[in-house]
């Protein structure tokens, strides 16, 4: 733990920074703690910080500490509609990596148009929790090198980007899949702990694309929660990928808000 | 280095979501602030929807102000 102070009198005002544990600082201003900053990494390896301060010195102060200690390229995420924060981390060099829409989904099929749905012939959907794990990898890997050899895989979401040691699926037990015979041909992720369920990833082969099969995926899940009385769930969607949301807006998702992630 | 307790922490409900990424919450008592999510909540994807308990730190400033700095599970 560094306890040393890092003291400045920007704007009339005697701020000192300390690092107080691991990921963690403090600002502090006549003793008072009027900031705080935290680093984490996320499971693709990179490494994501925020800062919560109360006023613009403070967060300069924290800014100017951390990345100090830190090593680039770190990640932040803001929300868009708040100007003056995304504006503080570009003031401190950051600068906007992409947009992502923050979506919601509903589940009802009066509204998603997803009653009559049916994944093509020779295709069906496996429940999430019920996959085969061997199979789920096997496709996972195949998608991850299809988006790699793409333009997108700078601008995907942290799911779908390289874990450090290769590993790529966390928790089997929340995918759902699209199968035919002899293998896995499409699959979405869907974290259900919270009041409102998360789409986090859905994806199909490249060869398999344009036959409905994404959204035989989501008739499926959003069907489940729908029976289990969730009225909507929530997805991101970076504003570059005009097929996930057509996709998404083609059954009813409704943009809530615009994250933006900068970088430095 | 010392430090006293700073922030006034305090439960409340969540009323409305509002389009500037903000959200009013009604305290304990009865007050309702004006908050904004924590960015550690938000780099962690935690949503923040009507009627969820959180925890709000007010700023010493302005008691009219806080950020959400926890959500409860319902």
């Amino acid at each position: 733990m560094n306890t040393k102070p890092f003291a400045s009198r920007p704007s009339g005002r005697t701020v000192l920074v300390a690092r107080v544990a691991d990921g963690l600082w403090h600002a502090l201003e006549d003793d008072l703690v009027v900031g705080r900053g935290h680093v984490g990494r996320r499971p693709d390896g990179r490494l994501f910080v925020s800062i919560d301060a109360w006023h613009d010195a403070a967060f300069d102060r924290l800014a100017e500490a951390m990345l100090a200690a830190l090593p680039a390229p770190l990640y932040t995420l803001v929300d868009e509609a708040d100007a003056e924060l995304a504006s503080r981390w570009q003031h401190v060099g950051f600068t906007v990596r992409r947009r992502e829409w923050d979506l919601t989904v509903p589940t009802d099929p009066s509204s998603t148009g997803l009653e009559a749905i049916l994944p093509p012939p020779g295709v069906t959907v496996v429940p999430v929790g019920e996959a085969d794990e061997g199979l789920l990898r096997a496709l996972d890997r195949a998608i991850r090198e299809e988006v790699g050899a793409g333009p997108g895989w700078q601008s995907m979401p942290a799911e779908v980007l390289s874990r450090p040691e290769g590993v790529t699926i966390v928790d089997p037990s929340r995918y759902a899949v699209a199968a035919a015979p002899d293998r896995y041909l499409g699959l979405v992720r869907l974290v259900t702990a919270t009041r409102q369920p998360r789409i986090g990833l859905i994806a199909v082969r490249a060869d398999q694309q344009r036959r409905g099969i994404a959204r035989a995926l989501l008739a499926h899940v959003l069907g489940t929660l729908n029976d289990r009385g969730i009225a909507a769930a929530s997805a991101e969607v970076d504003e570059s990928n005009e097929a996930a949301l057509a996709l998404f807006e083609g059954i009813g998702s409704r943009r809530m808000s615009r994250n933006l992630e900068l970088a430095r | 280095m010392t430090k006293r307790p700073d922030a006034i922490e305090v439960e409340g409900r969540v009323v409305e979501c509002l389009r500037s990424a903000m959200f009013t919450v009604e305290l304990e008592n009865g007050h309702k602030v004006l908050a904004h999510i924590s960015g550690k909540m938000r780099k962690n994807y935690i949503r923040i929807l009507p009627e969820d308990r959180v925890l709000v730190e007010l700023t010493p400033y302005d008691l009219t102000r806080g950020r959400i700095t926890f959500r409860y599970r319902n």
